[in-house]
């Protein structure tokens, strides 16, 4: 069952009399339970499209179903209850600077008419869930960033919301606490059974916690899908911009070019990642395979690998050809 | 001597205390009114108005201002001398004063502080009360003390016009009858009166910044 869905939405910002258009057209969905990573460069539109969804951000037009119920239509007031069902964390954490830990916590249950007691079980409760129990009295500006940022995910989910929208959740953060972060989100999303959907422009989130992609491109929706079918989608020249290892290792291959020499860029996934398809079928064949960057990751939903090969050879098309059958994806590059 | 100097002292705080008390009372919700109708679309005509009274009221200088509400100061009071009038002309005064520096506090609320509490589904009322006040509370401390030490000077300047307190005393004795050494104890308890509301200002202000 879809949680999301979002038709044909058009966001325009009005800027010195200019008009800039943010998002075109862009159309998903996303289903109760999912995880799905918001992904792009920066400018792309990626935090503005996250902002729609719970209408801080009011779009053009489009619609945006929420449960059945197309929110675009509700206002400032009226979209109250429904931003009461979906849980924000943000990059910069944005708690309540003058309420301790216990306060900034508890804040969404202290905006109805929960009794005291009731409250108190239920921040202890996730304080636990979370980590947090020593920190209950401290403020803000004593935790360090992960810290602060476990306030902002007990925070997001103290109302048991439907879905939870996550804005950069861990660039702010070293890649220890990122890890830990994102094996919290991942431990909360199975055990409640949360929807997610997160911006991101770090694929190693993506590949850790996300079950689907939304890649912006300047606006636009390119690419909606499973996650190994967006890193396998992706151009040469599109690894490198979002993956800085990648890069680097590209760009001292592309030096050794020449024309006896073929490049080409192999993508595996799932069941036959880890088989040894590329020296089967060079085997009997007259040719030269040098491997220049090769990586192997485990997706949450199985192992995905990419090779940048090396092939010089009469035999380099035959082999190349042969080798297209065999695997997710094959590239020249 | 020295029981006309405590019995202006007593004046000159009775005077600052019940005008800061109700310029907080009027200017803070005034303060608020400004933040809020200067950020929602389709109220920033209303805001116009409000941002311009404002700014008319803090142009007048405070002895033009008690002289243009001698008619009403007289209908609503019933006199225009003594400290009762002089708290009406000198709340009337800080109103204005104390409702901007609320407003400039206000403005100072970082904007992800506004989209976190939007996105928890507050109500106006919510956000004013349990976010806006509240986070900026430690700036409003300090800007009340800013304003009860404008106040003590403007109850100086009352002084001229027959409010009591140590600004008529340092007018009547010293400045009429040359007793300079009047004027230095009334400067010098005036002194004493800001640094002491600095002071706690900054203590409670301080203790509340976490």
């Amino acid at each position: 069952m879809n949680i999301v869905s979002v038709e044909n939405l058009n966001l325009t910002y009005e800027e010195k009399g200019n008009k800039n258009h943010i998002l075109k057209d862009i159309s998903f969905e996303v289903e109760k339970g999912e995880i799905l990573g918001i992904v792009g460069l920066s400018g792309a539109g990626k935090t503005s499209l996250l902002r729609t969804l719970n209408l801080l951000h009011k779009p053009d037009n489009g619609k945006i179903i929420f449960e059945q119920e197309d929110i675009t239509k509700l206002n400032e007031k009226t979209v109250i209850p429904i931003r009461k069902k979906i849980g924000v964390v943000f990059q910069h954490f944005n708690l309540f600077r003058n309420k301790n830990v216990y306060n900034n916590i508890a804040f969404p249950l202290l905006l109805e008419k929960i009794d005291k007691e009731e409250i108190k079980k239920r921040v202890e409760k996730i304080a636990d869930e979370i980590g947090l129990t020593e920190r209950l009295n401290a403020y803000p500006s004593q935790l360090s960033g992960g810290e602060q940022q476990r306030v902002g995910i007990a925070r997001s989910i103290i109302t048991n919301p439907d879905l939870i929208l996550l804005d950069e959740p861990t660039s702010a953060l070293d890649p220890m606490i990122t890890k830990i972060i994102l094996d919290l989100v991942l431990d909360i999303s199975i055990k409640r059974g949360l929807t997610i959907i997160t911006v991101t422009h770090d694929m190693d989130v993506v590949k850790r916690i996300c079950d689907k992609v939304a890649y912006l491109k300047k606006g636009t929706l390119s690419f909606f899908g499973e996650t190994h079918e967006f890193f396998a989608s992706l151009t040469t020249k599109e690894v490198s911009e979002f993956e800085n290892e990648f890069l680097t290792d590209f760009e001292k291959i592309k030096k050794r070019e020449s024309d006896e020499k073929k490049f080409i860029r192999v993508v595996f996934w799932g069941a036959n990642t880890h088989e040894s398809v590329i020296w089967d079928t060079a085997k009997d064949m007259d040719i030269n395979v040098n491997i220049l960057y090769g990586k192997i990751e485990e997706l949450k939903k199985g192992p995905f690998g990419s090779l940048i090969l090396e092939i010089s050879g009469k035999q380099s098309m035959n082999f190349i050809k042969n080798l297209k059958e065999k695997v997710y994806y094959l590239e020249v590059i | 001597m020295v029981e006309q100097l405590l019995k202006a002292t007593g004046e000159t705080f009775y005077m600052v205390f019940f005008s800061g008390f109700l310029s907080l009372l009027f200017g803070l919700p005034l303060g608020v009114l400004l933040y809020i109708t200067s950020r929602s679309e389709g109220k920033k005509k209303i805001y116009f108005v409000l941002d311009t009274l404002v700014n008319i009221f803090r142009s007048i200088p405070f002895i033009i201002l008690v002289l243009l509400l001698i008619p009403l100061t007289k209908v609503l009071i019933g006199t225009i001398i003594g400290s009762n009038a002089a708290i009406f002309n000198l709340t009337i005064a800080a109103i204005p004063f104390m409702a901007r520096l609320a407003e400039n506090s206000f403005n100072t609320l970082p904007s992800g502080i506004i989209d976190s509490a939007r996105s928890l589904g507050t109500t106006n009322w919510q956000f004013i009360s349990k976010v806006l006040i509240p986070e900026t509370l430690p700036d409003q401390i300090s800007n009340f003390s800013v304003m009860l030490i404008n106040l003590v000077t403007y109850t100086a300047i009352a002084g001229a016009v027959g409010a009591g307190g140590l600004g008529q005393l340092a007018i009547n004795y010293g400045y009429y009858r040359f007793q300079w050494d009047v004027v230095l104890y009334c400067v010098i308890i005036l002194v004493l009166i800001s640094q002491l509301i600095q002071f706690a200002g900054k203590k409670i202000s301080t203790n509340l910044r976490k």
